[in-house]
């Protein structure tokens, strides 16, 4: 799978919970535990004049840290991406080695930023294999200091939903993953990275309605 | 049990209940509305069957819909039966040993001892201060007092009801509203959301700036077994044996020099590698001089200090780096620029070409070379056209033999063998790798300067076919250059094509090569 279909939304962190249990009455699975520490690498000079950017992902939710590479392209673009409202991109990722790291900073990149991302996902299949994650996101105030890491934001989370798909398959991917959108409508606006969008205003009484036990006044 | 307040208890006899009770109960209707209710419940239950059976994803909107309603009205009927519970009291209607004990106490009037705390409390409160005064007095002061509170009431719903109107509320709106945001909470949103899209998807605000990045000294576990840092507070990269720069930052930029640190052995090191060029074209034979590349000139800079002896030792021209250091440092940049453009078509020329004179025909090229021409005036140009120059100049492979060339060579023609070798290590040259590894796979290791001992230099600019240049003609050149051991001067372009991929077997300046060659090879495609 070389390419992804993903849309991102906010919320506020009070509605997180809310939105724990919408997600968990859509997708059927148990929600796993998100605690991703991405190192994001660009190239030096001393390998191109156009910079590349490459992503190395730890997860330190396992008992051993498993270690991902990923390379995120840019979106499609035309006519045909602005119908779609979902974006795609190329993206290529793998497990790799701990050595990764090394071998990056051996070949001469240097590390951009880092965030670690702290939450829960959720991964079903409805048509497509969707993943939809909820995560606070941190940066370091030490290079690689995970332990000191504080929010960006720290009243709001980041949701992401992406899905893997193909160059032939990626418009019902893009359907399917903006279907289930809507199901989180009531609580998060999704839209393509880089557009704001804001929160929903309703939130706070969707939220309300969701974690409580019927909706209804107490006898 | 059937008793009214007002009047005195019927005789026991007919258990019926009083008329006029019996009609505020409205015992009917709530009886159907209780069947009805249980109805809607049976059905929603159904729905629910028939969609697990069928595996149908509800429609939540629907269902939740029904959920209210049927909340609604349950709701309703429990009010109703409340309201005229009042009238009835629960009796337990046989004494037996479960109800024996509490049965007194259910039955007794008296309030429980802590409702009767509470009731004197509240007492107290409301009497506190009419408790002296006679009764009349006290019965109008609270009267007043409940005056004042009922006008307080009055004047909080008028003005709810204004404000109701102001924004234009209905009457009976209340919270199914949309709460407006005022302007100040929207924009605090929206610049969040900004921050946190940004971060997410860039980076931005996440960057350390320059002079904050020092790694921290509690690696995190998942890190700690991975890096290490040496004692100077850098990443400790494999090859370098001390610090290899002195950058605040990460250490990449120390990284990128690991391969050259690693491949520039301390200058006696590799004496007893080198030996004249048997070949007749090869750049040494023609006293051409491979030119380390500009990288290798800084990187001498930087680690003379360090005896760094790697593998990767098949860098001799560290020497000839030093030589160079300051002028290939300029060039750098410039010539690899310069080289993307350049075309490899001269590239075939270069073999057997000893004395060719430094091509600045490419003007791409120029600039990176007229430096260096100045410098050494016995610079034997090879045709350094973008794609020769890296026959010229191998990066690692000049032997001692080749110093006198050093000065011929500028750093610029360098660079521009090792930009134009870099080009991007692009799909296109990974087949060709895997294509010439395959071929000449002993040779070629040799050539990639596995040894240090060997230096290897890639004269053959006839590997530089053109065949290996797909995109960018420079790719080819790298790989020439860098790992030809004298013996091969045949094409050998298949280690061009390797340069991505040789990284990794070779230690010598391949990874410098490397990433000149990437360079490049983004050039030209771009």
């Amino acid at each position: 799978m070389s390419m992804e279909c993903v849309v991102q939304g906010i919320i506020e962190t009070q509605h997180v919970e809310a939105l724990e249990i919408l997600l968990q009455g859509l997708c059927g699975v148990q929600r796993e535990r998100l605690r991703v520490h991405e190192l994001c690498f660009k190239s030096g000079p001393n390998l191109g004049v156009v910079s590349s950017e490459v992503r190395l992902l730890c997860d330190l939710d396992q008992p051993e840290p498993t270690w991902t590479v990923k390379h995120v392209g840019g979106p499609m673009r035309g006519a045909g991406a602005d119908q779609i409202s979902v974006m795609v991109r190329t993206m290529i990722e793998s497990k790799v080695s701990k050595n990764a790291l090394r071998m990056f900073y051996a070949l001469g990149y240097k590390l951009d930023h880092e965030l670690l991302k702290v939450g829960f996902a959720f991964h079903f299949q409805r048509t497509a294999h969707i993943s939809v994650s909820v995560s606070s996101v941190n940066k370091m105030p030490k290079v690689h200091a995970v332990d000191e890491a504080v929010p960006v934001t720290p009243g709001m989370q980041i949701v992401d939903v992406t899905a893997p798909a193909t160059p032939e398959n990626y418009s019902e991917v893009a359907a399917a993953v903006s279907s289930f959108c809507e199901f989180l409508a009531p609580l998060v606006h999704l839209s393509k990275p880089f557009i704001s969008t804001g929160v929903v205003p309703t939130a706070a009484a969707a939220a309300a309605s969701l974690m409580s036990d019927g909706g209804g006044t107490t006898l | 049990m059937e008793t009214q307040p007002q009047q005195p208890p019927p005789p026991p006899v007919a258990e019926k209940l009083n008329p006029k009770l019996e009609k505020e109960l409205n015992l009917e209707s709530l009886k159907t509305r209780a069947v009805s209710l249980a109805k809607a419940i049976a059905r929603i239950l159904e729905d629910f069957d028939a969609y697990g059976r069928t595996n149908t994803t509800p429609k939540w909107q629907d269902i939740l819909g029904q959920y209210s309603m049927v909340n609604l009205e349950l709701f309703n009927i429990v009010e109703e039966v409340k309201r005229v519970s009042n009238a009835f009291v629960v009796l337990p209607k046989n004494v037996n040993a479960m109800n024996a004990a509490i049965l007194p106490v259910m039955l007794s009037s008296k309030l429980l001892p802590e409702m009767e705390t509470d009731d004197n409390a509240k007492r107290e409160q409301l009497l506190q201060g009419v408790q002296s005064l006679p009764i009349p007095m006290q019965i109008e002061r609270l009267k007043a007092r409940m005056d004042m509170i009922a006008a307080a009431c009055e004047n909080a719903e008028r003005v709810l009801a204004d404000t109701r109107k102001a924004y234009g509320f209905g009457t009976r709106q209340g919270p199914s509203m949309l709460p407006t945001m005022d302007k100040g909470q929207a924009a605090k949103i929206q610049e969040q959301e900004k921050m946190l899209r940004d971060a997410v998807n860039d980076g931005k605000g996440t960057q350390l700036p320059p002079d904050q990045r020092q790694i921290t000294t509690a690696l995190p576990p998942h890190l700690a077994d991975v890096l290490i840092i040496n004692d100077a507070g850098k990443i400790a990269l494999p090859g370098q044996s001390n610090n290899i720069n002195n950058q605040g930052m990460m250490q990449v930029s120390g990284t990128q020099f690991v391969g050259r640190s690693a491949a520039s052995p301390s200058g006696p090191n590799f004496d007893n590698t080198t030996s004249p060029l048997p070949y007749s074209n090869s750049p040494r034979a023609t006293g051409m001089v491979n030119v380390p590349s500009p990288q290798h000139q800084i990187q001498q800079q930087q680690f003379q200090q360090q005896q760094q002896r790697s593998k990767l030792m098949q860098l001799p021209q560290h020497q000839q780096q030093q030589l160079l250091a300051q002028q290939q440092q300029q060039l750098r940049q410039s010539s690899m620029q310069g080289l993307g453009q350049s075309q490899i078509p001269a590239l075939h020329d270069m073999h057997g070409q000893a004395q060719q004179k430094f091509q600045t025909s490419h003007g791409q090229h120029q600039m990176p070379y007229s430096q260096p021409m100045g410098a050494h005036q016995q610079f034997q140009a090879r045709q350094l056209s973008g794609g020769h120059i890296q026959h010229s100049m191998s990066q690692g492979q000049l032997n001692p033999a080749m110093n006198r060339h050093l000065n011929q060579f500028s750093g610029g023609a360098n660079s521009a063998l090792f930009t134009s070798a870099q080009g991007s290590p692009s799909s296109q040259m990974i087949p060709n790798m895997s294509s010439m590894q395959s071929q000449t796979l002993v040779p070629r290791m040799q050539q990639f300067g596995v040894s240090g001992t060997n230096p290897q230099r890639s004269h053959s600019s006839q590997m530089l076919g053109d065949q290996m240049f797909n995109t960018s003609g420079m790719m080819q050149t790298q790989q020439t250059q860098i790992q030809q051991s004298q013996q091969q001067q045949q094409q050998q372009q298949q280690q061009q094509g390797g340069y991505g991929n040789m990284q990794t077997n070779q230690q010598s300046l391949q990874p410098n090569n490397m990433m000149q060659n990437a360079q490049q090879r983004h050039q030209n495609p771009q």
